[in-house]
C-alpha cells in the first residue's frame, strides 16, 4: 500500500484544498457572529426599555455582518482557486485540479454567493448565522464533489452536500410545510445515497479499486458481469434521485415547494450542477469501456440505453405534469425534471462534445432558476403566496422584476437569443452528431417536443405577469419592499442569461477548452 | 473459509430488507432503521471484497460509511421531531401537506 509517491504531504494538502479550507473558516466565522448576534439580541431584549424595535435592531445587524462574512469568504475562495496551479493531483485522485474543476468551484462559489444574497432577505429565517453557515458547508460539498475522482471523496461530498440540504430544506421551523419537504427529502436523500452506496461497493468488489481511472481499466480487461451490471445500475439509480430524474423525481416537487426559497434555489442549482459533472465522470471516466449504445438502430447494453431512458421519462413526464400545476414552485420543479433530462441527453451522445453541452447546459439552467427563484422570493414576501394568481399584475407592480422574470422563462423555454436556446442548441447538436447515423434522433425528437409544450406552461407564468389585473390582495402600486439587494441580485442574475445567450462562446468556449 | 458469494447473498438480502421496509413501512421511525439497515448492508458487502481483494480500501470506506451513517441519523431524527412538533404524528400518510 505505502510507497514514496503516495506518502502523505499536509503542507501541499493544504494548498491544494485552500478554496475548501477558507470556505470552511468562513462558515465557523459566520457562526461564531450568528451566536454572539443573538446573545446580544437575547440580553437587549431582556434588560432594554423598549426591547422590540433595538433586539430587531441588533438581530439585522447581525444579519448583514453574518450575510457580509459569508460573501466576503465566498470571494476570497474564488481568488483563491484562480490562484490553484492548472494540473495537480493527491491521493491517487481523491484531490484532483484541472482546468475543469477549478471552472466549476468558481461556478459553485457563484451560486453559493447568490444564494447568500438571497438567504439575506429571506425574513422568516430566525437563526441567519446558522443558516448561512449551513450553506457555506453545503457549498464546500460542491467543491469536493467536483474536485474528485475517486468513489470514496464523491461518497463523502455527497454526503456532505446532501445532510446539508436536508437541514436547509427543514430550517423553517414556523413553517409546517418545512419540515415536510424537509423530511421527504432526507427520506428519499438518504435512501438514494444507500443505492449509490451499494452501486459503488459492488463496482469496488469487481474492479478491486475506488480511483475512477483504475476502475476504467478494469472494466477494459473483464467482460461484462451480471454483478458489475448491477452496481452501475444501482448507481445510476442514486444519481438519477439526486437529479431529479423521472421516475426518482418524487422528492423533488415537495422540496421545491415547502422548503425556504434560498434552499429550494440551492438544491435546483449548485446541487445539481455538481451532480451533474459527478454524474458524466462517473459514466464518462469510469464506466468509459462500458458505454453500451442507445441509437433506435443499435441498441447495446451498457449505461447509455438505462441514461436514455431516463431522459425521455423526464422530459414527458416532467413537461406533462408541470401543466397541471397552479403553484410556481412546483411548476419550476416539474420543469426541473424536465430539464434534467435534456441534460442527461449529452451524457447519452457522450464524448468531449456532450459532455460539455451538458456541463453549459447545468450551468446555464442553474443560473437561470436561482433568478426565477429570487423573483418568487419577492413575490411571496409581497403577496404571502407563491401560486400563479401571486403573480398577477407583477408588471404594474415591479417592471424590472417582471421583466427579468420574462428573461428567466424564455431562457428556460429555449427562445432565442437567451442563453437556455444556446444550450439546448449544444445539447442536441451533440446528440445528434454522436451515435452515427442520427441514431439518437428519437430522442432529439422527443426533447424538440418536450421544449414546444414547456412553452405553454411558462407563458402562463407571463401571461398572469403581464396581461392578468391584480388580485385584490395585492400591495398597492408604491409599495417597494426596501430589499434592494435582492433585486439587484435578480438583475444581476437576468444580466448573466443575456449576456450568456448574446455571447455563449465566454462559457462555452471556456468549458471546452478546459477539458482538452 | 466461508465463501465471498454467501457473503454476498446475505448482504443482498439485508439490503432488500430495508428496500421493502422502505417502501411498506408507514412509522417514520420504522422507515428511518430500514435505510440503516440498507446501509448495514452495504458495509457487509465492502468488507467481504476487502477480505477478497486483501486491500484495506474497502474497510477504510466501511469506517467512513459508518460515520456518515452517524451524522445522517442526527440530521434525520432532528427533522423527525421537527415534523412532529408541527403534525403530532409519525404516520407518513398523514404527512401529506405539500400535493398535486
Amino acid at each position: 500500500m505505502r510507497s514514496p509517491a503516495s506518502t502523505m504531504s499536509y503542507l501541499e494538502l493544504l494548498k491544494l484544498a485552500l478554496p475548501e479550507v477558507i470556505v470552511v473558516i468562513s462558515a465557523l466565522v459566520v457562526l461564531a457572529i450568528g451566536l454572539t448576534g443573538r446573545q446580544r439580541t437575547a440580553v437587549a431584549g431582556v434588560s432594554s426599555a423598549k426591547p422590540p424595535t433595538k433586539a430587531a435592531g441588533t438581530a439585522a445587524a447581525a444579519t448583514d455582518w453574518c450575510s457580509l462574512a459569508a460573501a466576503l469568504g465566498v470571494g476570497i475562495a474564488i481568488a483563491a482557486v484562480l490562484m490553484l496551479p492548472r494540473n495537480a493531483s493527491l491521493f491517487s485522485g481523491m484531490l484532483v485540479i484541472t482546468p475543469l474543476t477549478s471552472l466549476f468551484k468558481i461556478i459553485c462559489l457563484v451560486l453559493a454567493f447568490f444564494t447568500v444574497c438571497l438567504a439575506r432577505s429571506e425574513k422568516s429565517l430566525r437563526h441567519p448565522g446558522e443558516y448561512l453557515t449551513i450553506i457555506l458547508l453545503a457549498t464546500v460539498g460542491l467543491m469536493l464533489l467536483v474536485g474528485s475522482e475517486e468513489l470514496l471523496m464523491i461518497f463523502i461530498g455527497l454526503e456532505l452536500l446532501g445532510l446539508s440540504l436536508y437541514v436547509m430544506a427543514a430550517f423553517d421551523k414556523t413553517d409546517v410545510r418545512s419540515a415536510e419537504a424537509g423530511l421527504k427529502y432526507f427520506l428519499f436523500g438518504s435512501t438514494s445515497s444507500a443505492f449509490t452506496l451499494f452501486g459503488i461497493s459492488l463496482i469496488y468488489g469487481m474492479s478491486g479499486s475506488t480511483g475512477l481511472a483504475a476502475i476504467s481499466e478494469k472494466l477494459v480487461a473483464a467482460p461484462a458481469q451480471p454483478l458489475l451490471a448491477t452496481g452501475i445500475i444501482m448507481t445510476l439509480i442514486g444519481f438519477a434521485f439526486k437529479i431529479a430524474a423521472a421516475p426518482f423525481h418524487l422528492w423533488a416537487p415537495d422540496a421545491y415547494q415547502g422548503a425556504p426559497i434560498p434552499s429550494a434555489a440551492f438544491i435546483a442549482s449548485g446541487s445539481k450542477v455538481a451532480s451533474f459533472v459527478v454524474l458524466g465522470k462517473i459514466v464518462l471516466v469510469g464506466f468509459g469501456p462500458v458505454h453500451g449504445s442507445s441509437a433506435w438502430h443499435a441498441m447495446a447494453a451498457g449505461w447509455s440505453p438505462i441514461l436514455a431512458a431516463l431522459a425521455a421519462l423526464s422530459i414527458l413526464i416532467g413537461n406533462l405534469v408541470a401543466l397541471a400545476q397552479t403553484n410556481v414552485r412546483r411548476l419550476l420543479a416539474y420543469s426541473a425534471v424536465a430539464h434534467a433530462g435534456y441534460t442527461l441527453l449529452g451524457l447519452v451522445a457522450g464524448g468531449r462534445d456532450g459532455f460539455s453541452a451538458t456541463l453549459f447546459y447545468a450551468t446555464v439552467y442553474a443560473i437561470t432558476l436561482v433568478g426565477a427563484f429570487g423573483v418568487v422570493a419577492v413575490v411571496r414576501s409581497e403577496t404571502g403566496g407563491d401560486d400563479v394568481k401571486n403573480f398577477s399584475g407583477l408588471a404594474a407592480r415591479a417592471p424590472l422584476l417582471a421583466g427579468c422574470m420574462a428573461i428567466f422563462m424564455f431562457s428556460l423555454a429555449g427562445i432565442p437569443p437567451l442563453a437556455g436556446f444556446f444550450g439546448k442548441f449544444y445539447l442536441f447538436s451533440a446528440a445528434l452528431r454522436a451515435g452515427g447515423d442520427h441514431g439518437l434522433l428519437w430522442l432529439v425528437g422527443l426533447a424538440l417536443f418536450g421544449s414546444f409544450v414547456s412553452l405553454y406552461y411558462y407563458l402562463i407564468v407571463l401571461k398572469a405577469i403581464f396581461v392578468d389585473q391584480p388580485s385584490a390582495s395585492a400591495p398597492p402600486r408604491d409599495h417597494v419592499s426596501s430589499d434592494l439587494l435582492q433585486r439587484r441580485a435578480v438583475a444581476a442574475l437576468a444580466g448573466i442569461v443575456l449576456l450568456l445567450g448574446i455571447m455563449p462562446d465566454i462559457l462555452a468556449a471556456r468549458i471546452l477548452a478546459a477539458m482538452s | 473459509m466461508v465463501p465471498l458469494s454467501y457473503y454476498l447473498v446475505l448482504s443482498g438480502i439485508l439490503f432488500a430488507c430495508g428496500v421493502l421496509g422502505f417502501l411498506i413501512k408507514r412509522n417514520i421511525i420504522t422507515i428511518f432503521m430500514s435505510i440503516e439497515l440498507m446501509l448495514n448492508g452495504v458495509n457487509l458487502s465492502f468488507v467481504a471484497f476487502a477480505a477478497q481483494w486483501h486491500a484495506l480500501s474497502g474497510q477504510v470506506f466501511v469506517f467512513f460509511v459508518m460515520v456518515v451513517a452517524a451524522a445522517e441519523s442526527a440530521v434525520g431524527l432532528a427533522i423527525i421531531i421537527a415534523v412532529y412538533r408541527t403534525r403530532q404524528t409519525l404516520n407518513v400518510d398523514q404527512i401529506n401537506l405539500l400535493k398535486l
